[in-house]
């Protein structure tokens, strides 16, 4: 089968073949997507309107945009930061449900004084998201337990865990909805006066700078390179391989634990069942199509920002079910992996000799 | 899906001399690898009843043209006959059912399945539906045909590797191959199983068959061969035969391109004992022991040879010294300190090095740049910047010297370590490692996969440091290297090690002897 | 007390047969040397497939041969992807997974919590009212489940073309040489992985539950590939492992039937956590790749250096 199709693996990728792939594929898997939508019943047209005028045009679409890509920066960076030392995130739902639990906890039993309670539960939260990704990270470093499947079964306990609380003892007795009660304003964000987009803002793009300066120009990130190129090697020149790892590791959890608080104390002000729907996939295709970068997770994360503001209006106008932002990803990231093919071989169609 | 011949076309026939077609034909063969060509218009011969030895360097282009003959490659251009016919052979499985049998370098056989087994898929891949009994049946006979035993029902990983070049060469033999092409046969047998091996290949020729040795020892099988094709840099230099009064040494020169320049001698002055390592043992990961309390005495400026067949403990014994694995008993006393807890770390600040067979299993990082793998070792020291800054500049300025210190081509700072040949690699590497603070050196297999200036250049660099007080303990599968270069030398068989002797002491068949354990 | 064992093994299967059938599929595709994490996707579409066809008033039938169909439809998209693009086997699989769940939530939206009949039981049948209630409540995915699981055992390892199967996943390169097709023994193994993820995703809707809920999977396909690592890629091991997860999942609903005051959210967990704790006690003891296929994850190339 295929024999008439050879494939030679290319030593040295040019790089405008590479950015020509990626963009064909990235172009490709959003010409489908269209396809599917206008499939759907969204008018050709309102496409333009809706994902791109009312995105990133207007200043209420960009506000909105903009508030989208708060969280998504953070579960995207931690799950490059992973990636770079060879660890599959695919907890980020798991820890960023205890990066808002623990802001819950927090706000529910007014702990420490009101000027230090939201610092309070942001620092809890990233706490938790470490803790919750550090099981994984011990069962893999003791074992060699697969991490996508432990961290993937963490994501479901975890949410077990907030229905159990939202259940029981956390339910709004205001309203008797599973939900927490809402915060108190000291418990907030300061928004920005610029539609929703709060203080959550500064909290991205400080990780963002902060992990590209590690990446760049420090001892740890020139590690931690090595280590994600080749661990042995790593080991054996004598490199802290492990406090790197870990360090890294735990980093990406708390990045995610830490977008568990900030959804909630930024956007929601109380904590519900829906909250952290989505964002296993959104930081995958970040950190897949960002290529680990920090400055390109900022902006994969701004343009998916858009999609998420999108999904919501076409849900409204359309009655298109928010899984569409779900389906688009997954249609995109095949689409560029895919097309990754021509950048890696050499494609040659003649027959054997 | 094309219709197989259920007869192969080649099937093995008469000799040469009663006018049948070429075993094997290959004209004009190009093959390039993305940019790097490893055939330019290569040819080659093969007439029935014959053993041809096919010789050159590592990377000459040996194995390349006979994968393109087996058609596991397709080339860019030439053509394939096989018994003056011009087939198309659109993969492996196509050129086995023309009869064309290839036993490669690293055998093609299933490690988790039995002998029978990889027969039975083997004959049903060509079209013949053995059952599992009829497949051992048929093996065990083939067996007793050639005189030598083999049992059908043993896993292939549990087998030695002379018995799985056996099960591998009866395998292609029972699908009917008339063209058997074995791909550097010897180089991981005893001098003792190379010729049973080469034995066995000439009574196969006898019967008819035509056979290729893809060799670069080229000594060890031109008194078993009828004919010599020599290849240089994707070439067809030579086709010649013994018997016509070929001159051995104008055949190296061929290969090699001309006279490679007198190795190295180390000037041996044994000092005061640096490394005694005693009673190491550790398992493998299926719990058999991988070293079996191994002792070792190694002075200052001394080489101790460790020559060994591979998969006997030697791949082990470097990760037990370079901290990369704890041993399950023993002492590794270098100087004073007992280094078993060590971390490699510790253990690079007391002088240790290492050269890993595979460079790029644990010493430099394939995608990493020159640049970076060059200073891998060095940053901690701090040489290359602060405690949490890096200097890149300065990174790039120290590999730009080393880079010009060993003539180093095919790359500046900026290139992937993964992008450099494997001669130019493996000095780089010597250059990052034996630097002034070395003191002993665990060199594994170092000159495996160089050309022959590659080669000497990577054994000056061993002797320039033994001359300065280094010692180096080195861990080789080859004799002559180990032979060259040590000044005593002992045998490593099934993870245990034989008492040293002086090098001027040692012979083949001493040496041979320890090898297979019979000392 | 017997009364509750009873009640117990009557509703196990609807726990197990679909984590079983998921699982025999995984197995035959990572036994082909593909990583596969997709089982999430196939059961989500093959549960809407076949609920969907349900409530169009198609036969119950049609409509779980509908839900395997689209299994297979999705595992082609990944086949397509894996063997043919040589796509990084994990990504492709998270990508299969969302394209899945984003399918169905699209599709689905307008036919959430509509219940239908879906499949009758052994005891709704002609043939069937005189079984005792233990078989009787059952229906002939039981059955046809446990037939699979033989035949699969058998086909792995008996059959010439389970060798050749077995062969790709150990040895590519090996079985190349051997006149093995290593593409189209891999994309059939994914393709049947796919059927069978559908089919276990049909049980759940047409089956089991007799509605569609978005998310009615739940992460039992996650659950699906750490079965098979602690199965550790056997198919009679993957039964033991699927009756050890859909035991305790069945067991939670019946202690609450029972009256015992267990909360419900932590007792859906536990058998998340129980998975869990096996895998690692089970890598602890053996090494976690301890029965892997050899090349499993691996991209095969002929025309890479060897």
């Amino acid at each position: 089968m295929l024999e008439g199709a050879l494939l030679i693996r290319r030593q040295r990728v040019p790089l405008g073949l590479w950015g020509a792939t990626y963009a064909a594929g990235l172009v490709f898997g959003l010409a489908l997507a269209a396809l599917i939508l206008v499939r759907l019943g969204v008018p050709a047209p309102a496409l333009w309107q809706e994902f791109v005028v009312q995105t990133f045009l207007t200043s209420q679409g960009l506000g909105q945009t903009v508030t989208a890509m708060i969280p998504l920066v953070l579960v995207g960076l931690g799950t490059a930061l992973a990636m770079r030392v060879q660890f599959w995130n695919i907890g980020i739902e798991g820890q960023l449900w205890l990066g808002a639990m623990a802001a819950t906890w927090v706000s529910l039993h007014d702990i420490g004084p009101a000027a230090l309670r939201l610092p309070l539960m942001l620092a809890l939260s990233m706490l938790a998201g470490a803790f919750w990704i550090a099981l994984p990270l011990a069962l893999k470093l003791l074992w060699g337990v697969s991490e996508v499947i432990s961290t993937l079964l963490l994501g479901s306990i975890a949410f077990f865990w907030v229905q159990h609380q939202l259940f029981g003892a956390w339910r709004d007795t205001a309203t008797g909805f599973p939900t927490s009660p809402t915060l108190d304003a000291v418990e907030r964000l300061p928004l920005l006066g610029w539609g929703q987009v709060h203080a959550g803002l500064w909290l991205a793009l400080g990780a963002v700078a902060l992990a590209a300066l590690v990446i760049g120009v420090t001892r740890l990130g020139f590690y931690a390179r090595a280590v994600g190129e080749n661990r042995r090697a790593a080991r054996a020149a004598g490199l802290p391989v492990l406090l790197i790892v870990c360090s890294f590791v735990l980093g990406a959890g708390a990045l995610c634990g830490l977008a568990g608080a900030v959804i909630v104390t930024g956007t929601e002000f109380r904590l519900s069942q829906s909250i952290g729907a989505g964002y296993l996939f959104s930081g995958i295709v970040i950190a897949y199509l960002a290529r680990s970068n920090p400055l390109a997770v900022l902006v994969v994360s701004f343009l998916l920002g858009g999609l998420y503001t999108a999904g919501g209006v076409l849900k409204v106008f359309y009655g298109i079910s928010e899984a569409m932002v779900l389906l688009v990803q997954g249609v995109v990231l095949l689409s560029v992996l895919a097309a990754q093919l021509f950048a890696d071989f050499r494609v040659e169609t003649r027959r054997a000799a | 899906m094309t219709p197989k011949p259920k007869t192969p076309i080649a099937r093995p026939g008469a000799h040469p001399a009663s006018g049948r077609a070429p075993a094997l034909l290959l004209r004009g063969i190009d093959k390039s690898f993305d940019g790097h060509r490893a055939l330019q218009g290569a040819s080659f011969r093969l007439g029935w009843g014959e053993v041809h030895a096919l010789v050159g360097e590592n990377g000459a282009g040996k194995s390349t043209i006979m994968n393109v003959a087996t058609a596991v490659y397709a080339a860019d251009a030439g053509e394939v006959i096989v018994d003056g016919r011009d087939v198309p052979l659109r993969g492996p499985a196509d050129a086995m059912a023309a009869g064309l049998g290839m036993v490669h370098q690293h055998f093609r056989l299933v490690g988790s399945f039995t002998v029978a087994e990889n027969v039975a898929l083997a004959l049903r891949g060509a079209g013949n539906n053995v059952t599992l009994p009829e497949a051992a049946r048929l093996l065990s006979d083939r067996a007793d045909e050639l005189g030598f035993r083999l049992d059908a029902g043993a896993r292939i990983d549990e087998l030695s590797i002379a018995e799985r070049q056996r099960a591998e060469i009866l395998k292609v033999l029972l699908l009917g191959a008339g063209i058997l092409i074995l791909d550097e046969p010897t180089a991981v047998l005893t001098a003792e199983e190379a010729r049973a091996l080469l034995t066995l290949v000439r009574a196969l020729a006898r019967e008819g068959h035509a056979v290729v040795l893809i060799t670069h020892k080229l000594r060890e099988v031109a008194a078993y061969s009828d004919r010599i094709t020599v290849m240089r840099q994707g070439r067809t230099v030579l086709d010649a035969a013994p018997s016509e009064g070929l001159d051995m040494g104008e055949v190296a020169r061929l290969a090699v391109g001309e006279m490679p320049p007198t190795p190295p001698r180390v000037t041996a002055r044994p000092g005061a004992p640096l490394l005694r390592i005693a009673g190491l043992s550790a398992r493998r990961a299926d719990g058999s022991p991988a070293l079996d309390g191994l002792a070792l005495d190694l002075a200052e400026g001394e080489v101790l040879g460790i020559a060994g067949v591979g998969g006997n403990g030697q791949s082990e014994l470097v990760d037990l010294l370079s901290g990369l694995r704890r041993p399950d008993a023993g002492t590794i006393r270098l100087g004073p300190h007992d280094l078993v807890g060590a971390s490699p770390a510790r253990r690079r600040a007391e002088g240790l090095r290492v050269i890993p067979a595979d460079r790029f299993d644990s010493a430099m990082a394939p995608g990493l740049t020159l640049a970076e793998n060059l200073a891998l070792t060095g940053v901690s020291s701090g040489r290359f910047g602060s405690r949490w800054l890096l200097d890149r500049a300065r990174m790039r300025r120290e590999a730009e010297r080393l880079i010009a210190a060993n003539e180093g081509r095919g790359g500046g700072p900026g290139t992937k370590a993964a992008l450099l040949s494997g001669g130019n690699a493996q000095k780089l590497l010597l250059a990052r490692e034996v630097s002034s603070d070395a003191r002993l050196l665990v060199a594994h297999s170092p000159s495996r996969g160089l050309d022959l200036r590659a080669t000497q250049a990577v054994h000056q660099a061993i002797a320039d440091g033994v001359a300065r007080g280094m010692a180096c303990l080195l861990i080789s599968e080859d004799l002559e290297e180990i032979m060259s270069l040590s000044s005593r030398v002992c045998a490593i068989n099934n993870g245990r090690l034989s008492a040293p002797m002086p090098v001027a002491e040692v012979t083949p068949e001493r040496l041979g002897a320890l090898l297979v354990g019979h000392a | 007390m017997m009364d509750f064992i009873l009640a117990w093994l009557t509703v196990l299967p609807g726990y197990v047969v679909p984590l079983l059938l998921a699982s025999l599929g995984v197995l035959l595709s990572e036994r082909a040397g593909i990583l596969n994490l997709c089982p999430e996707g196939f059961m989500a579409v093959g549960a809407m497939t076949g609920a969907l066809l349900c409530l169009a008033g198609h036969d119950p039938w049609t409509a779980v041969l509908a839900g395997t169909l689209s299994g297979l439809g999705l595992s082609l998209v990944f086949g397509l992807a894996v063997v043919v693009f040589r796509v990084e086997q994990t990504l492709a699989g998270l990508a299969i997974v969302a394209l899945g769940l984003g399918i169905t939530g699209v599709i689905g939206r307008s036919h959430v919590q509509k219940p239908f009949p879906g499949l009758p039981r052994l005891s709704e049948t002609a043939w069937g009212a005189d079984l005792p209630r233990l078989l009787g409540q059952q229906n002939m995915l039981l059955p046809l489940s446990l037939l699979l699981l033989a035949l699969i055992a058998w086909f792995l390892a008996r059959s010439p073309a389970g060798l050749r199967l077995r062969a790709v996943g150990e040895d590519p390169a090996a079985a190349d040489i051997s006149g093995v097709d290593v593409q189209r023994v891999q994309l059939g193994a994914v393709l049947a992985s796919g059927a069978l993820g559908g089919l276990a995703g049909a049980f759940l809707s047409v089956a089991s539950a007799h509605v569609w809920v978005e998310g009615m999977v739940a992460g039992r396909g996650w659950v699906v590939v750490a079965l098979v690592i602690f199965a550790r890629w056997r198919p009679l091991r993957c039964l033991w492992a699927a009756l050890l997860f859909g035991g305790t999942e069945a067991i939670m609903p019946r202690l609450q039937a029972l009256g015992v005051d267990f909360p419900v959210y932590l007792g859906a967990m536990l058998p998340y956590v129980l998975t869990l704790a096996v895998l690692a006690l089970a890598s602890m003891r053996r090494g976690a790749r301890s029965g892997a296929p050899a090349a499993l994850g691996l991209t095969y190339l002929r025309q890479d250096k060897h």
